[in-house]
């Protein structure tokens, strides 16, 4: 009981479209290199949890891939709370192995959303009434750029951002894309290109936004002994973090609470530094989960690199590019990187796993010992901050 | 010519037992929200139990019809029931009893500052529905 855990192996596919494959097959790529980045056999995996891939199949996928792979986990769990998924996959796995119920597991997740089209019809209607009812519903058309870019709007007047900050943090992860072979969009752009695309709900814009997408990710999780017996460089989980803050979506039964800073990211990440001893300053790379550009600013300033505005001077400065003060999406954010849903998390934890390993080529942040991955499920309201290390 | 749009999506909630009275009170322009028997609490939207105590012993309060703009945007892509551009407001609702989001009616972006009052306007859309909207004019009850 109590072992600390490491992420021993990472596999992905890039973000992107694939028409032609199925969940299991991009599942399956990203699993075995995994496994063999792990030096793993399949046989050897005792746990398999993974995050729902759209398809209606009631968590009954993970049934269909140890079929198909002929795989015999001794545990296994579809979770889901939203776009969490990935990292309460995680949490599970850690915990099932802390223990002693198994040594090791995959974690995976694996949709074809940018194909299949699922959150087309998200939000509201007979078929999925995710908005409240009396308060959002009749004018919550389907997706949820609309209350995101109602969350930008009142940053932007508490702080004073202009839609050029919003733009610089897109350009930034743009910049770091370039040089991640799983990013989706790789091509270079600027504050004007943002500026100049396409108002999709003002103030977000085409380039202001994730691009919801075709992705597989895997992690391997290992207990210490077996970690250090087959690993180099193992990477720990030093801490989990989570908080859930009751709102539907957008906050409708309490006129005082927040929509531009958000108590679950502040909690989860206390949390998390509390359990791993640090400071927020100790942290070297961060991923963070922001599907709109106006979100890169708010979720750095809740974890608590800055004050409320501080991005504002910090994207100026370049604070939060690799060399900076703190990097934040060395590999292009979801916003970058592209957004396969509850994937995403996976997704994260590989880009963190490998900086702390040193093996992020370009984007490398020179001698990172410390990472954070934050994931969230709702529009902010179930916020999950991981702490990994490399040492 | 295509017909045209609805311009909402018809709230799921409409013909349930706990949230009926709230939207046939806007059939007759009032605001109704939820007050609590149990603890004085008043909430919105309406629910089949207090939020607070947990009491099912309910009634109907009105309030004012009106708001202060807590952030607004526009939306130029929505799902396909809408004509784009619209305006989108959420407002708070008098005497912190809750928000909503709703099509801002009769206004320019430029006229638009966070913070300022704005009324509830009752709006029939159907036969047997009728819908708040967003106006920015203090003209209490509007039509």
């Amino acid at each position: 009981m109590n072992t600390r855990v490491a992420i021993i192996g990472c596999g992905a596919v890039r973000v992107g479209k694939y028409p032609e494959k199925t969940e299991i097959e991009l599942a399956l790529e990203a699993i075995r290199q995994a496994l063999n980045e792990a030096g793993i056999p399949k046989d050897r995996i005792g746990g398999l949890f993974t995050t729902p891939d759209l398809r209606g199949n009631i968590g009954l996928q993970t049934n269909q891939l140890c079929e198909y792979m002929r795989m015999t986990p001794k545990l296994m769990a579809e979770v889901c709370c939203g776009a969490i998924a990935g990292g309460l996959a995680v949490r599970q796995a850690m915990n099932e192995i802390r223990l002693g119920n198994i040594r090791t597991a995959v974690c995976y997740g694996a949709v074809r959303e940018a194909s299949i089209g699922w959150f087309k019809e998200f939000g509201s209607g007979e078929g999925s009434p995710m908005f409240e009812p009396s308060a959002l519903q009749p004018y919550g058309s389907r997706g949820v750029i609309w209350a995101y870019a109602l969350s930008a709007r009142r940053y932007m007047e508490e702080t004073g951002a202009t839609e050029e900050h919003l733009a610089m943090a897109s350009v930034r992860n743009r910049r770091n894309a370039v040089d991640n072979p799983l990013a989706a969009f790789r091509t270079s752009i600027t504050v004007e290109d943002v500026l100049d695309s396409q108002v999709l709900c003002s103030p977000i814009k085409l380039l202001d936004s994730s691009a919801s997408l075709d992705g597989a990710a895997a992690v391997v999780l290992a207990s210490e002994e077996v970690a250090e017996d087959i690993c180099k460089k193992p990477v720990y989980i030093a801490s989990l973090g989570q908080y859930h803050d009751n709102s539907c979506f957008m906050p409708t039964d309490d006129a005082d609470k927040s929509i531009s800073s958000f108590v679950s990211t502040r909690r989860a990440a206390e949390e998390a530094f509390e359990n791993a001893g640090i400071r927020p300053e100790e942290v070297d790379v961060a991923e963070i989960y922001a599907p709109f550009s106006s979100h890169e600013l708010i979720i750095p300033e809740d974890i608590g690199w800055f004050e409320k505005g501080g991005m504002i001077r910090a994207l100026e400065r370049g604070e939060t590019e690799v060399g900076g003060r703190i990097p934040i999406n060395t590999d292009g954010g979801l916003l970058s990187r592209g957004h396969p849903w509850a994937v995403t998390p996976f997704y994260e934890m590989i880009t963190v796993v490998k900086q702390l390993r040193g093996e992020s080529g370009e984007s490398q942040v020179p001698e990172a010992r410390v990472g954070l991955v934050h994931c969230e499920g709702g529009m902010l309201n179930n916020g999950l901050v991981m702490i990994l290390r490399g040492d | 010519m295509a017909d045209p749009k609805p311009n909402f999506l018809r709230p799921t909630n409409v013909d349930s037992p706990c949230s009926r009275e709230f939207w046939q009170g806007l059939r007759t322009r009032q605001f109704l929200v939820r007050e609590c028997r149990g603890c004085d609490s008043v909430f919105f939207p309406p629910r089949s139990l207090c939020p607070h105590c947990m009491s099912d012993d309910l009634g109907w309060r009105e309030i004012r019809g009106s708001g202060t703009l807590h952030s607004w945007t526009e939306v130029r892509l929505a799902s396909p029931e809408f004509d784009t551009p619209f305006l989108l407001g959420l407002i708070d609702l008098p005497d912190g009893c809750g928000r909503l989001v709703a099509k801002v009616v009769d206004a320019e972006v430029g006229q638009l500052k966070i913070g300022m009052p704005v009324s509830i306007r009752y709006v029939d859309v159907d036969e047997d529905l009728t819908l708040y909207c967003i106006a920015v004019e203090q003209d209490g009850v509007g039509e």
